[in-house]
Formats: C-alpha cells, sequence, structure tokens
C-alpha cells in the first residue's frame, strides 16, 4: 500500500528544475534512503524533467511522491502535448566514439536505473510513473 | 560544479569538484572551453570529488573526448566514484572515454 509523501505543482515550470529535484530529494521518504539509491532518484528526476521540458510544451507540472515499505513510486503528470519518451529508440551505447550521439542517454538510464519507468495519456496529460524498490 | 585547471610541461590537470547537471552544464561548458582550444591535448581529469553527473554531463565529457581523438591526444578520467562509474558503464561511455 502506498501513502502520499509529496504531491506539488509546479506552475510556471520553466526554471523550476533544481527547484524540482531539491523538492524530491527532500521528501522525507527520500531523504533516509542509501546514498546509492539517492543517486538514481535524483539522476532519473532530473532526466525525466528535463525531457518534459524538452518535448512538451506544457507551462506545468505535477510532481507525485508515494512511498511504500519497499518501493518509491515517482509520478509526472504534464499538460503538454502527448509525447511518450519510452517509443524512442535506445542509443547505441556500443558505438564507436565518432558515431556517439548524445540523444536519447537520459531516458536510458533511466530505464536502466529504475525497476519500472511506465507512460500513458489520460484525459490531456502525459502521465510517466518510476518505481524504484527501495528493500 | 568546480573546475581547476593546471598546466605542468606538456601535460594538463584538471580537478572537478560537485555536481554537474542540468543546473551548471552551460557553465561547466565555458570552463572547459580552453581545453576545447589546445594543439596537442594531454588531459588527466581528477574525479574524486566530482559527486554526481546526469547526461548533462556526459554530453560534454562526449564533446570533449571528440576534440582530443581529433587532435590525437590523451584523455584520462582517474579516480571516479562508484556510482558516478555506473553511468559511464551503462551509457557505454567506458568504452569510448579512458577511465583508471
Amino acid at each position: 500500500m502506498y501513502f502520499c509523501s509529496m504531491e506539488r505543482r509546479f506552475d510556471p515550470v520553466e526554471g523550476k528544475n533544481a527547484e524540482i529535484i531539491e523538492t524530491v530529494m527532500n521528501c522525507p521518504e527520500v531523504v533516509n534512503l542509501p546514498e546509492d539509491v539517492k543517486f538514481k532518484v535524483r539522476l532519473c528526476v532530473e532526466e525525466i524533467e528535463e525531457n518534459i521540458l524538452d518535448y512538451s510544451g506544457t507551462t506545468w507540472v505535477d510532481v507525485h511522491v508515494n512511498a511504500a515499505t519497499d518501493e518509491l513510486k515517482i509520478t509526472f503528470k504534464d499538460g503538454g502535448m502527448e509525447f511518450d519518451p519510452l517509443k524512442r529508440q535506445d542509443p547505441d551505447i556500443n558505438a564507436p566514439l565518432e558515431q556517439r550521439q548524445i540523444g536519447g542517454l537520459g531516458i536510458y538510464l533511466c530505464k536502466e536505473m529504475m525497476d519500472s519507468v511506465s507512460y500513458r495519456y489520460e484525459n490531456g496529460s502525459n502521465i510517466l510513473t518510476m518505481v524504484k524498490k527501495i528493500k | 560544479m568546480n573546475v581547476e585547471i593546471r598546466k605542468e610541461n606538456a601535460k594538463t590537470f584538471v580537478k572537478l569538484t560537485g555536481r554537474l547537471d542540468t543546473t551548471n552544464a552551460d557553465q561547466f561548458q565555458k570552463d572547459i572551453a580552453p581545453l576545447m582550444e589546445e594543439a596537442k591535448p594531454d588531459y588527466e581529469i581528477d574525479c574524486t570529488d566530482m559527486e554526481y553527473t546526469s547526461s548533462q554531463g556526459l554530453r560534454l565529457f562526449l564533446m570533449l573526448q571528440k576534440s582530443v581523438s581529433s587532435k590525437g591526444g590523451s584523455m584520462v578520467m582517474t579516480n571516479m566514484r562508484p556510482q558516478v562509474k555506473e553511468v559511464f558503464d551503462i551509457t557505454g561511455f567506458s568504452n569510448i572515454i579512458r577511465i583508471l
């Protein structure tokens, strides 16, 4: 069973990158996690939020942090145009230096570092949820 | 993120301290701009105190490595913390950037 740890709307969202990251990192359920888990949470929040700001054209973002005894769930909801970042092709991580591209690395890192990342479009909003097991 | 650049003979030592993320990637790009200008780059980048990098930082390390390689230079990143190293490993950056 989940309980809500934090629920907040960032409106306008522009220029709030640092504030969103720190708000999540300061949630009581996040503050006390092991350092390696916190590192991953910080990175994935930053990557998802960057992606939303780059692609969706939204003016606001809702961020929810829900905690259960064994996992942490973070949900981002925005009112921008429909965009599923998970559909993007994974980068070729074996490509030689000359052919390496930077695009898609952030979402790829999230997929690898979280236990699950899912997307849905509902009532005019993009909703992206990521889950990290914490025990 | 604090960047210290120190030149000793032909070799350049760079020390990175702090977190490299979306809030300071632009500044970091300016800080490392001199490294893109070097004709014969030979860089040792001390990562002992680099606490964090996101894909924003990876983008700039890739840019730097491409610049160094295109001039036949050398670049090595040393003493990377395990969590930072994991970011380089997952993305395959450990295969294209020398990490000691």
